[in-house]
């Protein structure tokens, strides 16, 4: 079998290269020149590949990869802001903007005459943009209009059959519940970015990541991803605000403003155990959805960026540090029949003249001859100190932008008045919530908490990013000295204080009145007509659930912190504790007074 | 009708690395035309695959048939050729802006692919009996190429089919180079073609078409407007450099299914390939292409007669060309002339065509002996 195969193999050769049989050797001869022709044509695209794979590979593939790959800007989803009940307070809707595309645009003119009215620009300033950027492929014309306008422009669209015009869905920052909590809220500007309050302070946990994602795309730029491509959305803030709460203190705070016709008015309620802020409201406020229709005032926290004298309501700070001094007893008694006292050569007087007041009855009746002579017994070093503690002159740290220190002077820099003054709450520049802070302290036993609005960030997955626990900042006084001022404050909104308007029926009250006059740092003088009446306290007097504060900026009629701000309090208090459910301690109250501390 | 004996002498090779060819081919166009977003994927493959079992039936029957036939018959062969090209002009389908298509009903297909063949039929025919003793001479000449090229050729272009006539162009001169012609009159000729090139540069530069003028611009200059012209040649280059050594793998490749290589699976095939298989794959397919076309050469040297010389010759030329010249092209080697790639470019009347050259090759190798019997 295979002898027989090579035999053929060998006769088929010779057959082929016989050369007799072939006359056409010319002809062969050629065709070898062409064989080698192409046999260096193979040579010149194998080099050529060579060439293009090999050494330009890299240029090549990146060139290949750079064109069907396109970078696409995700804008991420802003993080929800919640009340403490997972109350929507902040939110993310979708919105269209308007662009242009001016160079499409044929009849500026006419188009500019029926648009402009619809997005509230003038059609001549219209008119201007389109033609000065008239090169320009995109012009945004009108950002995140609401939807009836939307609808409106898109209909004149249609009608019309402008060309160049067209709608982008953009994420708008939306707060459903309008003025409430606007200044702890803050509010976005056109591109989500915070621009105050809480926006402002967590902008960098609500904003998200502004993700770039590599989306494959054919030549036509479809996108050839399929799956759902999103940018990390911002973090979600739970709020320690209760929105039935802030509703609560807005509505109040809102009925005095009219009533007293006053200039602002600042209510703060915090859970004086934890620091947790409940409820904060400033009037004047503003809608954050709108917030370039509000002037500045409007939209500042007052609750922590204007500073006040805080008055009488000063003298339980003077009160606690004074008994944990041990420099008064309760019982000890003062002369405040002359109805004023000179110190450093200032006259400082009482409103209502007494006799003989003893030291809880001094801070009832919020005698500040009486209270001067505590001072003076206390001494200004020691009283300084206390004040330190409790906190004035010092940022609470509330996580809030825009937080002031105070005025605070230091001993050093006092004048002969200054331990008098500081003795009824004068010489001081404190905020509503530093106040708030010092009450809150007395209410819980003697500890300075700090305030705070945002209790927990929680990943858009729904983990939890940070949580707040409350912070101590310091024991200030003991706890029984504690009580004994609670005792005291109490008095106050009992028969023959200085506040029987904050008086509920069924809890006990504690609090301080204040009514101080407002001083001008240009003229550097007391105004005489321009008032801050306060009310800080906390309730129920001995188990507190509550503290809040409610400062009235110059209200018109009446000044007294007993007759403006008391009320204010007593009502506020009184929807509080039926919303918080707070259990009646007794049909009556009743004052008992505890013993000396020592 | 086959012989027993005639069978044993029968080349798989000829046969099988084609067959293996067009397969590759298959696959190649069916990763190039895969859709992407979630469209179904286009039938090119599938007709393309029936276009082989088509071809190597019509394989077999040119094989049956001794090749003296296809000689005897060259002549009326290569005129009916010429009226089918004429039918063309006069009642072809249009398509992609040219009439090149003949339509069936129940298929359509291309008269000038299957000119080729006839015309070399006819070629080989004249040359196998003219240039025996002497060389060609002048008169000669003209007159062969009057007759045997101007005529098809005009039509074709009249089409417009530029690739075609092109590859007609090269095997025409190719072949009358190989039966031999005086040293005098290609001297002649040389001169002549560098004196007139000025003229016939201008005449020829503005008879062409706008499409084919920005090919030529195109292929000087890929970079003077890579979104135009030059985009073809651009991305074909970034295909092929961008598959690397290695290749990106099978079904990986993004230039064709994303749309950035336009003509893809036709013309284009080649880059598609690369882009997947590397330069390895390339090389592979290199080298069958090379097997197949030195198969040829191999052929024409051992073919019984004179006839099956120069007709082996024709469809190897032929071959070689379609083969170089797509190459070329896709490697930014070549102005872009919209020629395929043989056997793996996506086109029934071209796979068909090429698998007819291929068994011309097979009948004349398996008929070598046929003196002995």
């Amino acid at each position: 079998m295979a002898e027989r195969r090579r035999r053929k193999t060998e006769t088929r050769k010779l057959w082929d290269e016989d050369p007799v049989r072939i006359p056409f050797q010319r002809s062969r001869k050629r065709s070898g020149v062409l064989v080698t022709v192409i046999l260096f044509g193979f040579a010149v695209i194998s080099l050529r590949l060579v060439n293009l794979m090999v050494i330009d590979h890299k240029r090549l593939a990146e060139r290949a990869a750079e064109q069907y790959t396109v970078k696409e800007i995700l804008i991420p989803q802003r993080g929800i802001i919640w009340d403490r009940r997972m109350r929507e307070m902040a939110t993310s809707v979708e919105a269209d903007s308007l662009y242009a595309v001016p160079s499409k645009i044929k009849d500026k003119r006419n188009l500019s005459r029926e648009l402009a009215p619809l997005i509230n620009v003038s059609s001549k300033k219209l008119n201007m943009t389109l033609l000065k950027k008239k090169d320009r492929g995109f012009i945004w014309l009108a950002r995140k209009l609401d939807m009836n306008t939307a609808l409106k422009v898109s209909a004149l669209r249609e009608r019309s059959g402008y060309a160049g015009l067209g709608f982008l869905t953009e994420s708008k920052r939306y707060y459903p519940k309008g003025f409430t909590a606007s200044h702890i809220l803050g509010f976005t500007d056109i591109d989500n970015k915070g621009i105050a309050g809480i926006e402002l302070m967590y902008d960098e946990y609500l904003r998200g990541e502004a993700s770039s994602v590599y989306v494959n795309t054919d030549a036509r730029g479809n996108s050839l991803s399929g799956d759902v491509r999103e940018a990390a959305s911002g973090n979600n803030l739970l709020l320690t605000i209760d929105e039935r709460l802030q509703y609560i203190v807005e509505k109040e705070l809102s009925a005095a403003m009219k009533k007293w016709k006053a200039k602002a008015g600042v209510a703060i309620m915090m859970n004086p155990a934890t620091g947790e802020i409940l409820a904060m409201a400033d009037r004047p406020a503003y809608d954050p959805n709108f917030p370039g229709r509000s002037r500045p005032s409007q939209r500042r926290n007052r609750a922590i960026t204007d500073l006040y004298e805080p008055g009488s309501t000063m003298k339980a700070v003077l009160a606690a540090a004074a008994l944990e001094e041990g420099v008064v007893g309760l019982d000890e008694e003062f002369d405040v029949s002359q109805g004023y006292i000179v110190v450093g050569g200032k006259r400082i007087r009482d409103v209502h003249k007494h006799e003989i007041l003893t030291f809880p009855e001094v801070i009832q009746k919020s005698s500040n001859v009486g209270a001067v002579q505590i001072g003076l017994k206390l001494g200004k070093e020691r009283y300084y100190n206390y004040i330190r503690k409790f906190g004035f002159g010092k940022k609470t740290g509330i996580d809030l932008p825009g937080e002031v220190r105070g005025i605070l002077r230091k001993t050093e820099d006092w004048s002969g008045t200054s331990l008098a003054a500081l003795s009824i709450g004068q010489e001081i520049g404190v905020t509503p919530l530093q106040l708030l802070a010092a009450y809150a302290a007395i209410a819980n036993g003697g500890v300075l908490m700090k305030p705070y609005v945002v209790s927990d960030i929680i990943s858009p997955a729904g983990k939890p990013v940070r949580s707040v626990s409350p912070t101590v900042r310091r024991r200030v006084i003991s706890e029984e000295t504690a009580a004994v001022v609670r005792d005291i404050l109490k008095t106050v909104v009992e028969e023959g204080g200085t506040a029987t308007r904050a008086y509920i029926k069924g809890n006990l009250v504690a609090g301080k009145t204040g009514t101080a006059q407002i001083f001008d740092p240009r003229t550097g003088r007391y105004s005489r007509k321009r008032y801050v009446s306060s009310f800080a306290g906390f309730v129920p007097a001995d188990n507190p659930r509550i503290a809040l504060i409610v400062v009235i900026y110059e209200p018109k009629g009446s000044v007294y912190g007993g007759v403006v701000a008391a009320p204010v309090f007593k009502n506020i208090v009184e929807h509080t504790l039926a919303y918080l459910d707070v259990p009646m301690e007794r049909e009556e109250n009743q004052i008992v007074l505890a013993g000396t501390p020592r | 009708m086959i012989d027993r004996r005639l069978l044993n002498n029968f080349d798989w090779s000829i046969l099988i690395v084609p067959i293996i060819v067009s397969l590759i081919g298959v696959m190649t166009i069916y990763s190039a035309t895969r859709p992407v977003l979630d469209a179904e994927q286009e039938s090119f493959y599938l007709r393309q695959f029936y276009w082989i079992i088509l071809s190597l039936f019509v394989f077999f029957v040119v094989v049956s048939i001794d090749y003296k036939w296809f000689i005897r018959f060259a002549y009326p062969v290569f005129i009916s050729g010429i009226l089918l090209l004429v039918i063309v002009l006069v009642a072809g389908k249009k398509g992609m802006g040219a009439q090149r298509w003949i339509n069936l009903g129940f298929l359509s297909f291309q008269p000038a692919e299957f000119f080729k063949i006839f015309f070399i039929l006819a070629l080989s025919r004249y040359l196998s009996g003219a240039g025996q003793a002497t060389m060609l001479g002048m008169s000669e000449l003209v007159k062969i190429t009057a007759a045997f090229f101007v005529i098809p050729a005009v039509l074709i272009l009249k089409q417009p089919d530029l690739g075609t006539t092109v590859i007609l162009l090269f095997i025409f001169t190719a072949m009358v180079l190989t039966a031999g012609i005086r040293k005098k009159i290609i001297l002649i000729m040389v001169i002549a073609m560098v004196v007139s090139l000025p003229f016939a540069g201008n005449i020829i530069w503005n008879g062409l078409k706008e499409y084919q003028k920005q090919r030529i611009i195109a292929f000087i200059d890929p970079q003077a407007d890579p979104r135009g012209i030059g985009y073809h040649i651009t991305q074909s280059k970034v295909s092929i450099g961008s598959g690397g050594f290695l290749g990106k793998g099978y079904m990986k490749g993004t230039q064709g299914p994303y749309r950035f290589l336009p003509e893809n699976h036709t013309d284009f095939i080649f880059s598609i390939f690369a882009e997947e298989r590397g330069f390895l794959g390339s090389a592979v397919l290199f080298m069958l292409y090379f097997f197949i076309i030195w198969r040829g050469f191999d052929t024409a040297k051992k073919a019984r007669d004179t006839e099956g010389c120069f007709l082996v010759l024709g469809v190897t030329y032929m071959f070689s060309f379609y083969f170089f010249i797509n190459i070329g092209m896709t490697l930014g080697m070549m102005p872009v002339v919209g020629v395929p790639l043989p056997l793996m470019s996506y086109g029934g009347t071209a796979l068909l065509s090429n698998f007819m050259a291929l068994s011309i090759i097979e009948n004349v190798r398996m008929r070598r002996f046929a003196l002995y019997y």
